[in-house]
């Protein structure tokens, strides 16, 4: 299957009826993206800027990440499933839009990352420079799919 | 002076002009509201769900609030500044826009919630950790807090899509 008839599947399904459908329901499902990637982004800040040593210094960052955990997976599930809905409203606008694939890279890469090597460089057993480096590209990382998801209606 | 001839007077001013009609002005001062908002936002959150027993439960109340207090100030003062030039950018249609007066009041609210229970809540963290548990007040502030915050989101959210 290819691309394009994908997107128009996706554009006449039931889903992108509804988005498609009255006025309100475009910004209320972008208003929950916002609060998912508040909720995921501001968690993982918070353990990006303990590994900088900028507060929370009585835990531990892999200790404050394991406590934020279930907020940082309720903001992923929450942004992954309304970004989707939002996609459905203008498939092939988003596709072939430079900003929209700026951030879906970003985006998988960040959340790879956040899984892989960021859990790895918060061990306690991990060297501090390390943790700081970890830190200030996960903040790169999100912070990149945040601005490139605002110029995606801009480009 | 009324205040849409205010608004009339900021929507011709050199900056208004720039950050509407700049390609880039806009989306750049946007981004960096919502960066200050997942900021300010996660702050928020994590010191809402610590009052409700919901999460952060091996941090102290006191550190949860006092310790990211300085974040949540600059992700505060980021999101005010980034939202008002975004503002200054289209006085009249914000005066015309519903949403944005009801965020504005919801603007207000926050600033009442922070009076109110500054006292027995946010100013005063030690004594949350040493109460039995945790005291009704401390759980309605926090609860009362995310609603504002979501509340501000839609609200500033659907200012776009009024017309």
């Amino acid at each position: 299957m290819s691309v394009l008839p994908f997107l128009d599947w996706i554009a006449s399904s039931a889903v992108a009826k509804v988005i498609n459908g009255p006025e309100w329901a475009f910004p209320v499902v972008q208003s929950f993206h916002f609060l998912g990637f508040a909720f995921l982004i501001g968690t993982i800040a918070i353990v990006d800027l303990r590994l900088l040593g900028g507060g929370m210094r009585r835990q531990s960052p892999a200790e404050l990440a394991k406590d934020l955990k279930p907020w940082t997976l309720i903001g992923l599930v929450l942004m992954l499933t309304t970004g989707p809905v939002m996609f459905s409203a203008d498939p092939r606008v988003y596709y072939f839009n430079p900003s929209f694939r700026f951030k879906i890279t970003c985006l998988l890469i960040a959340i790879f990352y956040h899984f892989t090597i960021h859990r790895w460089a918060i061990r306690p057993q991990a060297a501090p420079i390390v943790g700081k480096l970890a830190a200030v590209v996960s903040l790169a990382l999100w912070t990149a799919v945040v601005a490139a998801g605002r110029f995606i209606a801009f480009v | 002076m009324s205040l849409i001839s205010i608004c009339e007077s900021i929507q011709v001013t050199d900056l208004s002009i720039a950050i509407r009609e700049g390609a880039l002005y806009y989306p750049i001062i946007g981004g960096i509201h919502l960066l200050a908002i997942a900021l300010f936002g996660g702050m928020v959150l994590a010191a809402d769900v610590r009052l409700l027993g919901w999460g952060m439960k091996s941090s102290t109340v006191a550190d949860v609030v006092g310790q990211l207090r300085a974040w949540k100030r600059f992700g505060f003062v980021v999101v005010v500044a980034s939202g008002v030039l975004l503002g200054w950018a289209e006085p009249l249609k914000l005066y015309h826009s519903k949403s944005f007066w009801i965020k504005m009041a919801l603007f207000l609210l926050v600033g009442v919630h922070a009076l109110v229970f500054r006292k027995a809540v946010y100013g005063n963290p030690e004594r949350l950790d040493e109460a039995a548990s945790m005291p009704g007040v401390a759980r309605l502030a926090a609860v009362l807090s995310v609603i504002l915050w979501a509340g501000l989101v839609f609200s500033g959210r659907l200012i776009a899509f009024d017309e």
